[in-house]
């Protein structure tokens, strides 16, 4: 193993040492090599991600309309921005959604997972049907969704006569986020169940052979061995996906054009509107902002779970 | 990995062969100048509209092969703000005029087109719908192309089946909705679940039919952070009586399940004959024309008062012609532009199109289905949308849908009077 090893290292290193064999050396040969490998990553990183970001807050502060002329305006953007309802309910409408379905999602996922990891017939083919919603583009699965929430479910509502779901989720302003739920939760589940499953194939058979003989029923083995031994996954999880439910855009373009009226606009889709409607600047501040809010949440996020070994 | 090892130094001749790479690289682009210089000027046109391209293509074929100084290559897909931002936009533009291309135009990055033969051609009132939404001092930079007209589409057979005459007047236009009720006929197909159709038909007709719209938003523009409550003239103020009846007509009036239905769903439902009348433009005649092709349909303005003087026609630019300030290919792309504003070029499209005249000798419409507009239109009775002169960073159409959704009117129109002064705030 050692040599295997050490071949490697030697492979790797030549083309480097030769690359810099005029500059002085200051590191040791094997820390060049890994610098190199990071490298593409970060150079990608800075100008794909950082570069762009920089911008885009130094242009929060001027009266840009994304081209031509423009001059400083200090914090105006800001002040706007903060007393603007349209923005402050795009915050309201998208935290309530991202906390709700992250709930959702983590419940259905871990049940989902616990099922799919016992002794059960079928397992691999169930294991791929619920994964297949994962490889479908949000989009096209908004589109077939809306389809379904405006004719297919009213129809089957008028069939049965049940009145309540005879009229479209989507036209009712106080009921639709459940339908953005709904389907938000379809596509994320299989991700976040894919990682409940790799956490619970990683608990040890013994502790559940522990149990067995000491007579814990299965539903106190699931609260007291399984959940706390996979807690570090469920962080993970929580975090990924409320992060990635602050995102939402395409499914609720998809689904309600941030309707009916104003009450399913993310935050994503006012930022957007402001490259197609001169309003750069102003979006840029409110981009900063949320930037602003999610790096807090991530810092305290990373405050309340450090030490876990898990992460 | 042993083959390289081989190599004395496989760094140095990396550099050797990026070199050579570096060095062809820059060959080529001095040759490509040259043979751009000495071959055929290339000229890229930017067209987007999905149904203009066919004819367009074929027409950039002909004057390809007709000459040999100018190659005009069709471009439709570029995105018009990176393109300006990066000082690389396209030669020759033949888009849809709006506000946000009135943007590029106000900040001076369209060149003057005033001096060329085309320009005296523009009919001067339509000439003006340009100027509606911006201008830059001295210059005339944007040249229509091909205007759209729109107004209520109503089907023909529904109408004389009950004995119906097109209603001239608000009165008139109640009773129509009375008798097709009573006769157990939808009187309008509603599509509330896309915004847009809100905005464009229900909306903007209902306004239009009561408020000068140009006035009123030159009023808007110039009281800025003033607009509110107390302002001369504001939505809430201007727009309250408007609005409030285009919720009762749209709730009184339309199909009991419009809120779940989007703009495809209307198309095949109106085009089966459920609804009499339809709020949509003339784009939804071709994709009417696809369930039943020989349905009669007519159009007529949505008549908001009494006085049939009001009357008007909804209209944008749906083709507008202009090349950039930063275009190296100026004088080419004012040749191709003159090719295609001669006279017959312009009435193909828009006969094909359902498109009206720019010009002032552009041949007459005669398509039965927006003839009916055709009189409102040669006597300049028309107006531009009034959602299209509101900033997309305000969502109108989502308010709009909102109230015929059933949203207060009131506060509706005062958080669009609060948003109208935000953005002038910081603009």
């Amino acid at each position: 193993m050692a040599t295997v090893l050490g071949d490697v290292d030697l492979d790797l290193t030549k083309p480097s040492e030769t690359a810099h064999g005029a500059v002085p050396r200051t590191r040791t040969r094997v820390e060049g090599t890994y610098y190199l490998f990071l490298l593409p990553s970060l150079i990608l990183f800075t100008l794909a991600i950082t570069v762009p970001a920089v911008i885009g807050i130094f242009f929060s502060f001027t009266n840009s309309i994304g081209f031509g002329d423009w001059e400083f305006v200090g914090f105006i953007n800001y002040i706007a921005a903060f007393s603007d309802p349209a923005i402050v309910q795009s915050y309201l409408f998208t935290f309530g959604f991202a906390a709700v379905t992250v709930i959702v999602v983590n419940v259905v996922a871990f049940l989902l997972a616990v099922g799919l990891t016992s002794r059960i017939r079928f397992k691999t083919g169930l294991r791929t049907i619920f994964v297949i919603p994962m490889v479908i583009s949000g989009i096209v699965i908004a589109y077939v969704f809306n389809f379904l929430f405006s004719n297919s479910v009213p129809a089957l509502g008028q069939a049965l006569g049940i009145g309540w779901l005879s009229e479209s989720i989507l036209a009712n302003p106080d009921l639709a986020w459940i339908a953005i739920v709904i389907v938000t939760a379809w596509q994320a589940v299989p991700g976040t169940l894919l990682i409940y499953i790799a956490g619970l194939l990683s608990i040890p058979g013994e502790v559940y052979e522990a149990a067995d003989i000491d007579g814990a029923g299965k539903l106190a083995q699931l609260t007291r061995i399984t959940l706390p031994l996979v807690a570090g996954y469920v962080v993970i999880n929580v975090i990924i996906g409320f992060k990635g439910f602050l995102n939402a855009y395409d499914i609720i373009v998809g689904l309600t054009a941030g309707g009916p009226g104003t009450a399913t606009r993310s935050i994503a889709m006012t930022i957007v509107t402001g490259f197609s409607s001169g309003d750069y600047a102003y979006q840029m501040a409110n981009a900063t902002i949320f930037f602003l809010i999610t790096l807090a949440i991530a810092l305290l996020q990373l405050a309340l779970t450090r030490g876990r070994s898990v992460l | 990995m042993e083959g390289d090892i081989d190599v004395p130094s496989p760094d140095r001749s990396f550099r050797r062969r990026a070199a050579a790479v570096l060095a062809l690289a820059l060959i080529g682009s001095t040759l490509g100048a040259c043979a751009g210089a000495g071959g055929p000027e290339q000229v890229r046109f930017l067209l987007s509209k999905p149904e203009a391209i066919p004819y367009f293509r074929e027409l950039i074929a002909e004057y390809n092969d007709s000459q040999n100084e100018v190659e005009v290559v069709l471009d439709t897909a570029s995105n018009l703000q990176a393109g300006f931002l990066r000082g690389n936009p396209p030669d020759l533009g033949l888009l849809n005029y709006n506000l946000e291309m009135a943007r590029f135009m106000e900040r001076g990055a369209l060149s003057d087109l005033g001096d060329m033969p085309e320009a005296d051609r523009i009919l001067p009132e339509v000439q003006d719908l340009v100027d509606q939404y911006a201008t830059y001092p001295g210059r005339t930079s944007v040249l229509p192309y091909s205007v759209m007209a729109a107004s209520v589409i109503y089907n023909k057979e529904i109408f004389e089946a009950n004995d119906l005459e097109v209603p001239t007047t608000a009165d008139e236009l109640v009773e129509v909705c009375e008798a097709l009720t009573d006769a157990g006929v939808t009187p309008f197909y509603g599509t509330y679940k896309d915004p847009w159709t809100v905005a464009q038909g229900w909306f903007d007709y209902t306004v239009a039919g009561m408020v000068d719209v140009e006035a009123f938003y030159d009023q808007m523009r110039e009281l800025g952070t003033e607009v509110g409550p107390d302002s001369e003239v504001s939505f809430q103020k201007t727009f309250a009586e408007p609005v409030t009846l285009m919720q009762q007509l749209s709730d009184a009036c339309t199909n009991a399940d419009a809120p779940s239905k989007g703009y495809g769903d209307g198309n095949l439902a109106f085009a089966q004959g459920e609804a009499a009348m339809y709020l949509q433009g003339p784009w939804a005649f071709g994709e009417i024309a696809k369930t039943s092709p020989d349905l009669e349909l007519g159009t007529f303005p949505l008549p908001m008062t009494n006085n049939p003087d009001d009357l008007k026609v909804r209209v944008n630019i749906d083709l507008a012609a202009w090349i950039p300030e930063a275009s190296d290919h100026k004088e080419a792309a004012r040749q191709f532009l003159s090719y295609l504003f001669q006279q017959d070029v312009m009435d193909e499209y828009n006969a094909a199109q359902l498109g009206y005249g720019t010009t002032t000798e552009a041949a007459p419409v005669t398509d039965p289905r927006i003839v009916g507009m055709k009189e409102y239109y040669d006597d300049a009775k028309f107006y531009q949308g009034p959602s299209q002169e509101i900033p997309l960073t305000i969502p109108a159409a989502n308010y709009m849908q909102g109230v015929v959704l059933g949203n207060d009117v009131e506060t509706t129109l005062s958080i669009m009077d609060a948003d109208w002064a935000r953005l002038a705030l910081r603009q």
